[in-house]
């Protein structure tokens, strides 16, 4: 089971890995999906499924699908993939990064000490759900800043890509 | 569309400094920087649209830092308090976290390219308005701080500041890098005396506030049109002069204040090789201030 969330973290760095040493879009969502599902298995292996169940559907469900179709509509005709010279030097590059950062956390010596966050002595309820419960109720402040945030990111987001037939997004 | 990003740069900075637990910090400071992105971009301009690109990468690490920093602190500690951040790791994160967000050397490298793609406005909101909650966030910090690094760090600013500002022509990139070298002041100061970079902070806003806002009116934004001040309003480059010097820090002008409490304070701690050093480093900062004022109240 411990090599099992140790693997999940091993996918979790290298779907990173595979979005950031930059190859086109189309093959680094590849990285993203499979980042995002070892963060789910870590989730479930800590013990907060409902979260866990929350990220795939906001993240893969929601945000993904809309990268795609919006990936989809703007064409690059020579796609970089991971066997291009630039991609493979990010690669190795951060995969270096990737090996001192497992090194210093000790992955490779010392086993991942594993620990649920189940609130056995509150109450019977688990924390995720719970959690939840709270950030609707007693956290209604934090609801609404977070709920003016994502409104805010819309409006940024509109603002930033307004009259791109007139002015640019990325100026090539 | 604009009255939203007003309101929420409004509601960022306050949920910041008005916080307890780092999550409403990091909260705060995430809106503050989603809030300015369209700000910096208006123009759509490429320049623009780079600085406001440049603007996020480094912002969004920076939180990321302040996540990551309140994150260990509250695995070690078991809280959440920001004025508890006791355990060294948190702090030492949580001060890289801070310089990115201010524009504290090392990290200082995005912030003359994204003043000088912004237009004035937003230019001066973002030398004071978004520096505003990371300095609460270290004052609130500050006990725990480690002063060595933050004197390096201190040092460094005033120097580079000091230093790349000196073969400027466009006048929002020597406002950035007078900005690095006012930062370099308010952080030496910080574990020593937190007050006095409150009160840094406070006179530089006032006094940076005065210069953005004097060139925002006369349309200057490089030194050859800054020499063409005196013919559109005579005595708006008379008191553009008083103010350049007042933030050069000259006696008796008030932007003298805070240098001689924080020199002061630094020699009461037994620091008076910073204090010195980080004196005459300003020196290279008074020569801009001064080719500065000498443009803008020059008579053809």
């Amino acid at each position: 089971m411990m090599k099992f969330v140790l693997f999940l973290g091993l996918c979790f760095a290298l779907g990173g890995l595979a979005v950031a040493s930059n190859p086109s879009p189309y093959y680094g969502v590849v990285g993203l999906v499979v980042a995002s599902i070892a963060g789910c298995g870590w989730l479930v292996s800590l013990g907060v499924s409902f979260v866990s169940l929350v990220l795939v559907m906001v993240y893969l469900g929601g945000m993904l699908v809309v990268f795609v179709y919006s990936v989809s509509l703007a064409a690059d005709p020579y796609p970089e993939a991971w066997v291009d010279w630039g991609v493979i030097g990010y690669g190795v590059g951060m995969g270096l990064v990737v090996m001192v950062g497992f090194a210093m956390g000790g992955a490779f010596d010392v086993l991942v000490d594993g620990g649920t966050v189940n609130s056995a002595g509150l109450s019977s309820v688990r924390l995720d759900f719970s959690g939840v419960a709270v950030f609707y109720s007693w956290g209604a402040g934090l609801l609404l800043v977070g709920g003016w945030g994502l409104l805010l990111t819309l409006f940024v987001v509109l603002e930033l890509v307004r009259g791109l037939s007139r002015g640019a997004i990325r100026a090539v | 569309a604009k009255l939203i990003f007003t309101i929420s740069l409004l509601l960022g900075t306050t949920i910041t400094i008005s916080s307890n637990h780092w999550i409403m910090a990091w909260a705060g400071l995430e809106i503050n920087t989603l809030a300015i992105l369209p700000m910096i971009s208006k123009s759509h301009h490429p320049r623009a649209i780079e600085a406001a690109t440049k603007y996020f990468l480094t912002q969004a690490t920076a939180s990321a830092l302040v996540l990551f920093s309140s994150m260990t602190n509250a695995w070690y500690t078991g809280q959440w308090d920001i004025t508890q951040l006791t355990h060294p790791t948190s702090c030492l994160i949580l001060t890289s976290a801070i310089a990115m967000k201010l524009g504290l050397v090392p990290f200082h490298f995005w912030f003359p390219e994204v003043l000088q793609g912004s237009p004035l406005i937003t230019g001066l909101l973002l030398s004071t308005m978004m520096k505003f909650p990371p300095i609460t966030l270290l004052f609130m910090t500050s006990p725990s701080l480690n002063s060595t690094l933050l004197t390096w760090m201190a040092l460094l600013s005033a120097a580079l500041g000091g230093w790349m500002g000196l073969n400027q022509t466009q006048v929002r990139k020597i406002l950035a890098f007078s900005s690095i070298s006012h930062l370099g002041w308010m952080a030496i100061i910080i574990t020593y005396n937190p007050k006095l970079t409150l009160l840094n902070f406070y006179l530089y806003a006032l006094m940076t506030a005065t210069v953005f806002l004097t060139l925002n009116s006369i349309k200057a934004s490089k030194l050859s049109v800054l020499m063409t001040t005196w013919t559109k309003i005579p005595p708006l480059s008379a008191t553009l002069l008083l103010t350049l010097l007042s933030l050069a820090g000259l006696p008796p002008l008030t932007g003298f204040l805070p240098k001689w409490l924080i020199i002061q304070e630094l020699t009461k701690q037994n620091m008076a090789v910073a204090a010195t050093m980080i004196s005459l480093l300003s020196l290279l900062s008074l020569f801009f201030y001064l080719r500065l004022a000498y443009c803008a109240t020059i008579t053809l």
